[in-house]
C-alpha cells in the first residue's frame, strides 16, 4: 500500500510541475482573481477551422462596398466608402491584427485549449489561438475584473467568460479599432463583444453580438461555425513584417477616397443584381423588412445616393474619455519604471528610480497634492525633473506645487544655484523655449526654467536614456514628445489624444502638416511586438495608453481630413 | 490493504456504471432516436448520474462512439453534428430546459448575400457535386412557380434561412410546432413517435429530443464536487423523409435521401435580449460531397409584430 501512495504522490507532484511549466505567463491567478469553476462544462479543446460558408461570406474576401446585413451608421458607411484596398500598403496597416469576432473568420487554423491552476485544477482561462496574425486570446474564467478604461487596448482585447449551461459566454472589452468586415467597415475601440459558444460534436457554433456605440445603430449579431480537425494541421505561425510597398512614397500619404468619389461603390451591387441601398447596409438590411425597403427601386436608388455623402450637421465625436473623475489619482505601470497618473486633467507620466522622479506634465493642479502622494508611493526620492510637453494649463497647472514638492540636487552648489527661484531646492522644469514663452505671456504659474530650441534635450536618468524632442508647428510651436528609451514609452502630449481631434492653434504656430509630421516622427520611433500590438507604448495627452496602431490611425485621420479640405 | 483498495476501486466503477445506466448514455454522441419516445429515455430530470456527479464528462466520446466517459481532454467526436457531451436526453414540454415558444425574427447578420439576394450560380461554399451543380445552374424560380413547385425553396433545409419570422408553439405535450411567415410553412417536431404513413413533403418528418449537455455523467474517481451546472441543453431535431427540394434559395438541390440534423440553442444577453441559435447539417449522399453546415440565428420578439404569412408564391 505504501508503494501505491508513493506512486500517487509522484504522479501528483509531477502533474503539478508539468502544469506549472506549461501555464502561460499571463494565466496565473492574480490578485483580485477568484477561483475558476471546478466543473468547466463543455470542452472546446482541439484544432479547428472555420466552416467554409463563413470564409466565403465574412472574411477579407468580402467585396468592396458590400455592407449588407450590418447595422452601420452614417459615420461607419462614410468611413468604409472612403477606404480603398490600397490603404493596406501603408506600413502600419500591413500587419494589423484581427479583433474579435473577426478573429474567427480568417482562412486559417485555430487551436483552443484550457489553462488550469496546477494546485486546484480549477479552470483559470480558455485560450484561443488563431494562425492569421497569430492572435492569442485569453478568456479568464476566474472572475477577475476587466482593466480600467485607461488601460491599453489590443486586437485580442480583454476577455472574461462564464458558463451558462452548455454555453460559454465570453465578454470582450479593450479592443483596438479593427474590422467588422475587412472591406473598410470599422469596429471601434469602444466596442464590446459578447460571444456565445456552443459545441455540437465536431462543430462549434458561435453567436457574436457586437455593441459598438461609435459605428453601429444597434448591436450586430451574427452566427458562425468552426469545424474540428481530426489532425493537427501543423501550420500555426504568421510572420509579418511591414515594409515599403510603394517606393518613394512619403509618409504623409494615406490612400483614401474623397466623399462620393469611390469608383467601386456600385460594383458589388451591380454585379450581384441587388439594389445599391441594400449593399450599403444599415439596420433595415438585417431584417426581413429589407424586401419592402427596396421595392420602390427609384426611391431606393435616391436613398442610396444620399447615403454616400455626409448629411446633416457634423457628428460629435463619440470617443469616450477614460480619465477617472472620482477625485483620485490612479497610477498604472506602463512599462519599465514609467507610470501613468490619470485623474487630474491631462495625462501625467512619471519615471522613478534610484536618482529620483522625472515627470512629464503636471495636470490641472487641482489634485496636485494627490499627485505628489501618488509619486511618493512609487519612489521615496524627490521629483527632480518635470518636462512640459505644451504650455496648456491642463498640462502645466500642477507645475507650481509639484516643483516645490521636489528638489534638483544636481543644481545645489553649482553656478546655477542662484540663477533662478528654487534652483536646487525645487524640481527643474524643462520645455521647448516657446512653451516657456507662452506660459509667461499668459501669466501661467511656474513656467519652465530650463529650455531648449531646436535640438533634442537628453538625459540619462535612473539608468535610462530619456530624450525630449521639440515638435515644431504641431499643435503649437512649442510642443515636445518624450521618449523613455529603456522602457520604450513615448509621452506624446497633445500631439496625440484618444479622445478628440487635436487642438491646432495656428496663432501660436500650430499647423495640420506640422501635426502630421509630429505623428510620423513618433511612428518612426515605434516598434510593435507582433502585428501592431504592444512594443513601444504611447501615453497620449488625453485618453488611454496606446501603442503605435492608434497613433497611425490618428495620423491617417488627419491626413484624410487634410486631403478633403 | 490491497484488497481494500481493490474493493474501493470496484465500488467506484460500479457507481459510475450505475449512474450511466440511470442517466441514459453519458458521452453517447448522436444517440439513436429511441423508438419508444421520451417515456423510454429514462433518467431523472437532471439527466442522470448520481447527486453531485456533474463533472468529469468533458471530452467524452461522441458521434456514435461507445457510451461511457471517455478520456478527458477532448475525444475525437465522430459524426458531423454528433453529440459530444455526456448528457442524457428527455422529451417533450415537461423536459424542456428552455422555453423557445413565441415569435422570433431572423437576423440576417451572416451569409447575407445568399439569404437576402440569391442569384443563380452563386452557390458559394455549398459542397454540391456535379449533378447538383447542373440543377442549380438551371434554376428558374418562374418555372418552379409555373409548375406549382415554388415551395421547393421553402423546404426544411432552407426555410429557416429565409429572412422572415417564426411562431413557435407547443402543439401538445410532445409536439413542438414552428410556423414560418415566409412561405407559410409549418414544421412539426415530434418528441414521441413519428406519425406513421406520412408521405414525403418539403418539411419531412422531424424527430426531436432534448440533448441535455452538462447534466449527469461523472468521471472516474468520483466526478463532480464543483458548482453544479444549471439545467441546460439543446433541442436536437433529425428530419428525414423530405421531398426533394432546394437546400438554398437559389436552387441548390437536396434529394429525398437527405437527412437534416439541427440543434437549437437559446442564449440570453444581460440586457434581456434572447437569441435562438440554429446549427444545422444537411447530409445528402445524392447531391453533396460532404455535409452542408450552416449557422443561423433569430431574435426573440415581444409579440407577433411583423409576422405576416406570405405563401411561397409571394402571395
Amino acid at each position: 500500500m505504501k508503494t501505491i501512495y508513493r506512486i500517487f504522490g509522484i504522479l501528483l507532484v509531477a502533474g503539478a510541475a508539468v502544469g506549472a511549466q506549461i501555464q502561460a505567463p499571463g494565466a496565473a491567478p492574480e490578485n483580485g482573481a477568484g477561483l475558476g469553476p471546478m466543473v468547466a462544462g463543455t470542452d472546446f479543446s482541439g484544432s479547428w477551422r472555420p466552416q467554409q460558408l463563413v470564409l466565403e461570406s465574412q472574411t477579407a474576401a468580402g467585396d468592396l462596398a458590400d455592407f449588407g446585413g450590418i447595422p452601420l451608421n452614417d459615420a461607419a458607411r462614410i468611413y468604409a466608402l472612403s477606404w480603398p484596398a490600397s490603404r493596406q500598403t501603408v506600413k502600419q496597416h500591413q500587419c494589423m491584427g484581427y479583433v474579435t469576432p473577426y478573429f474567427w473568420y480568417a482562412p486559417a487554423n485555430y487551436r483552443i485549449w484550457e489553462e488550469r491552476d496546477p494546485f486546484t485544477q480549477r479552470l483559470v482561462s480558455w485560450r484561443f489561438y488563431g494562425q492569421i496574425a497569430q492572435g492569442d486570446r485569453t478568456v479568464y474564467m476566474d472572475g477577475r475584473p476587466h482593466p480600467p478604461a485607461y488601460a491599453p487596448h489590443t486586437f485580442e482585447g480583454f476577455s472574461t467568460g462564464e458558463y451558462q449551461g452548455n454555453t460559454l459566454t465570453v465578454t470582450t472589452t479593450h479592443l483596438k479599432r479593427g474590422w467588422i468586415k475587412a472591406n473598410g467597415v470599422p469596429q471601434s475601440d469602444a466596442a464590446t463583444v459578447v460571444e456565445h459558444y456552443v459545441r455540437h460534436g465536431d462543430t462549434i457554433t458561435m453567436l457574436a453580438v457586437i455593441d459598438d456605440p461609435v459605428y453601429l445603430t444597434e448591436p450586430l449579431s451574427k452566427a458562425s461555425m468552426l469545424v474540428r480537425m481530426s489532425r493537427d494541421p501543423d501550420a500555426w505561425l504568421y510572420p509579418c513584417d511591414d515594409s515599403e510597398q510603394i517606393f518613394g512614397r512619403k509618409s504623409d500619404v494615406v490612400p483614401n477616397h474623397l466623399f462620393g468619389q469611390n469608383p467601386y461603390s456600385r460594383e458589388y451591387a451591380d454585379r450581384r443584381k441587388m439594389p445599391l441601398l441594400a449593399a450599403l447596409g444599415g439596420r433595415e438590411t438585417m431584417y426581413p423588412e429589407l424586401a419592402n425597403a427596396v421595392r420602390d427601386t427609384a426611391a431606393a436608388e435616391n436613398q442610396a445616393k444620399a447615403r454616400m455623402m455626409p448629411s446633416g450637421p457634423a457628428a460629435v465625436s463619440h470617443a469616450p474619455d477614460p480619465t477617472p473623475k472620482d477625485g483620485e489619482i490612479h497610477a498604472m505601470r506602463v512599462s519599465g519604471d514609467v507610470y501613468l497618473l490619470a485623474g487630474d486633467g491631462a495625462n501625467i507620466a512619471v519615471q522613478v528610480g534610484p536618482q529620483g522622479a522625472l515627470m512629464v506634465d503636471t495636470g490641472t493642479g487641482k489634485l496636485a497634492d494627490k499627485v505628489v502622494a501618488a509619486i511618493a508611493k512609487l519612489s521615496a526620492k524627490p521629483i527632480q525633473f518635470i518636462v512640459n510637453t505644451t504650455y496648456r494649463p491642463d498640462h502645466t497647472g500642477g507645475n507650481a506645487k509639484l516643483r516645490t514638492a521636489g528638489a534638483d540636487p544636481s543644481l545645489t552648489g553649482t553656478f546655477f544655484s542662484m540663477q533662478f527661484q528654487g534652483a536646487g531646492s525645487a524640481a527643474t522644469i524643462i520645455s521647448q523655449l516657446n512653451t516657456q514663452t507662452h506660459m509667461m505671456e499668459q501669466k501661467l504659474a511656474a513656467p519652465p526654467s530650463d529650455t531648449f530650441i531646436e535640438d533634442r534635450r537628453r538625459k540619462y536618468y535612473n539608468g535610462e536614456a530619456v530624450e525630449v524632442f521639440p515638435m515644431p508647428n504641431a499643435t503649437t510651436d512649442g510642443d515636445s514628445v518624450v521618449h523613455f528609451r529603456r522602457a520604450d514609452v513615448i509621452v506624446a502630449g497633445d500631439i496625440f489624444t484618444t479622445t478628440e481631434y487635436p487642438h491646432i492653434d495656428t496663432k501660436l504656430g500650430g499647423s495640420v502638416q506640422g501635426e502630421i509630421d509630429a505623428l510620423n516622427f513618433i511612428l518612426d520611433r515605434t516598434v510593435y511586438v507582433h502585428d501592431e500590438d504592444g512594443g513601444t507604448m504611447i501615453i497620449p495627452g488625453h485618453g488611454r495608453i496606446t501603442d503605435e496602431w492608434e497613433v497611425a490611425e490618428y495620423r491617417d485621420m488627419l491626413v484624410i481630413i487634410r486631403d478633403r479640405v | 490493504m490491497k484488497r481494500m483498495a481493490i474493493a474501493i476501486l470496484t465500488l467506484a466503477a460500479a457507481i459510475e456504471v450505475f449512474g450511466q445506466v440511470r442517466g441514459g448514455a453519458p458521452g453517447a454522441g448522436a444517440p439513436a432516436i429511441p423508438a419508444g419516445g421520451a417515456a423510454q429515455r429514462g433518467g431523472p430530470p437532471a439527466g442522470g448520474g448520481l447527486p453531485g456527479a456533474g463533472g468529469g464528462q468533458r471530452g467524452g466520446p461522441a458521434g456514435g462512439g461507445p457510451a461511457g466517459g471517455g478520456p478527458p481532454g477532448g475525444g475525437a467526436p465522430g459524426g458531423a453534428l454528433g453529440g459530444g457531451r455526456g448528457g442524457g436526453a428527455r422529451g417533450g414540454k415537461a423536459g424542456a430546459p428552455f422555453d423557445m415558444t413565441g415569435y422570433w425574427v431572423s437576423v440576417v447578420g451572416e451569409d447575407w448575400r445568399w439569404r437576402a439576394f440569391p442569384t443563380r450560380g452563386d452557390y458559394g461554399a455549398v459542397p454540391l457535386n456535379q449533378a447538383a451543380r447542373r440543377i442549380a445552374d438551371a434554376w428558374d424560380p418562374d418555372k418552379d412557380a409555373a409548375a406549382g413547385e415554388a415551395c421547393k425553396a421553402f423546404a426544411a433545409p432552407s426555410v429557416m434561412r429565409v429572412p422572415g419570422r417564426l411562431h413557435i408553439t407547443w402543439q401538445d405535450e410532445q409536439t413542438l410546432k414552428i410556423e414560418t411567415d415566409a412561405g407559410k410553412q409549418t414544421r412539426v417536431f415530434y418528441f414521441a413517435n413519428l406519425p406513421e404513413n406520412k408521405t414525403e413533403d418539403y418539411q419531412g418528418s422531424s424527430k426531436a429530443e432534448w440533448d441535455l449537455g452538462n447534466a449527469g455523467a461523472g468521471g472516474l474517481f468520483f466526478g463532480g464536487g464543483g458548482a453544479a451546472s444549471a439545467p441546460s441543453g439543446s433541442l436536437k431535431v433529425i428530419t428525414t423523409r423530405m421531398k426533394s427540394g432546394y437546400a438554398t434559395r437559389n436552387g441548390v438541390p437536396f434529394s429525398n435521401t437527405a437527412t437534416l440534423t439541427e440543434y437549437y440553442d437559446l442564449v440570453k444577453e444581460k440586457n434581456g435580449v434572447e437569441y435562438l441559435i440554429l446549427t444545422s447539417s444537411l447530409d445528402d449522399p445524392t447531391y453533396m460531397s460532404q455535409p452542408m453546415w450552416t449557422a443561423t440565428h433569430f431574435k426573440k420578439q415581444a409579440d407577433a409584430t411583423g409576422f405576416i404569412p406570405v405563401g411561397c408564391d409571394g402571395k
